[in-house]
């Protein structure tokens, strides 16, 4: 009975998916993509459920549909994309892409289907799905992955020094002409106040 | 089979892989049809989504006596972040400069 819910479960979320994917892109308001994109990351932590990840059902709420999708929500409105509906692609570029598009698929489900799939390391799925995470991720021995989590962390400090200095405002010439303004008012002020001294 | 017969059975490795397959050649669509250089990006995502849910299945399937899928696709998770910041800086000084982010019109380096 559990198995016909859980299988039910999965087709349902499987078909919403699809669908919803479908509609990232092809809308043509990148808004309403952006949403859309929300709602595919969104089944996909349901996925990552059903599969026995309930740390990165988690993790994947929290990341991408908490910090991606606003990410790229303000990429939308800092480039005013809002505004414009983007014109419908021309007809060789819808064929092409397809073309490619199915192409890799029939490719893939071909080569899927006569794969078979060995169960190479026999066991249980671990029962404490996050504390198994952690100690594999903090391990340092042949097994672990220390040292990619401190590199990982070490690339999203840079991505972010990164967006920093890509994103901010460059100092255009006209822009500093103005900042210095003050700054010459200052020097005649202070002028002024030497020649009252020297005065007295 | 009939209807309650493919209920009655969980689905297999082979079901998850067509669905992630799927995923990505609709990811693969987006990056060819699209011009804003936005929606290029979000269709990167569900490419980068539907390789993570990969990672997981090939965990679950192959190798379920350990976690060793879960960790590559965390690391798809702060690589996609990584990713997103860097191109919408990108994208936004972009768009200070030339006024648009339609991907049609960068032809700077053409000539």
């Amino acid at each position: 009975m559990t198995t016909t819910v859980l299988t039910g479960l999965f087709y349902v979320l499987a078909a919403c998916s699809v669908l919803l994917a479908l509609a990232v892109v092809t809308t043509r308001r990148i808004l309403r993509a952006a949403v859309y994109l929300m709602g595919v990351l969104l089944m996909s932590a349901g996925f990552f459920l059903l599969l026995g990840a309930e740390f990165l059902a988690g993790v994947q709420i929290l990341v991408y549909v908490g910090g991606i999708v606003v990410l790229l929500v303000f990429a939308v409105m800092l480039t005013r994309s809002v505004e414009l509906l983007e014109e419908e692609p021309g007809i060789g570029r819808k064929l092409l892409a397809y073309v490619v598009a199915a192409g890799f698929l029939i490719m893939n489900v071909a080569l899927l289907a006569t794969t078979e799939f060995r169960v190479l390391r026999e066991g249980a799925l671990p029962t404490n799905n996050t504390a198994a995470l952690g100690r594999k991720l903090l391990d340092y021995g042949p097994q672990g992955y220390a040292l990619p989590f401190e590199v990982l962390s070490i690339l999203l400090l840079a991505a972010m020094i990164g967006g920093i200095v890509i994103a901010r405002k460059t100092g255009r010439v006209e822009v500093t002409g103005k900042l210095e303004q003050p700054g010459q008012a200052d020097a005649d002020r202070f002028g002024a106040q030497t020649t009252t001294i020297q005065g007295s | 089979m009939s209807f309650s017969e493919i209920f009655a059975q969980a689905p297999g490795a082979i079901h998850w892989l067509i669905l992630s397959s799927l995923l990505f050649s609709i990811g693969i669509y987006g990056i060819l049809t699209r011009r804003n250089a936005v929606g290029i990006l979000m269709s990167t995502e569900l490419l980068l989504n539907s390789a993570s849910l990969n990672f997981v299945v090939f965990n679950k399937f192959v190798a379920p006596a350990s976690v060793d899928g879960q960790i590559m696709s965390l690391f798809v998770i702060a690589v996609a972040a990584a990713e997103v910041v860097v191109g919408m800086a990108i994208f936004v000084a972009l768009f200070k400069y030339r006024k648009t982010v339609d991907v049609t019109q960068m032809n700077l380096m053409r000539n």
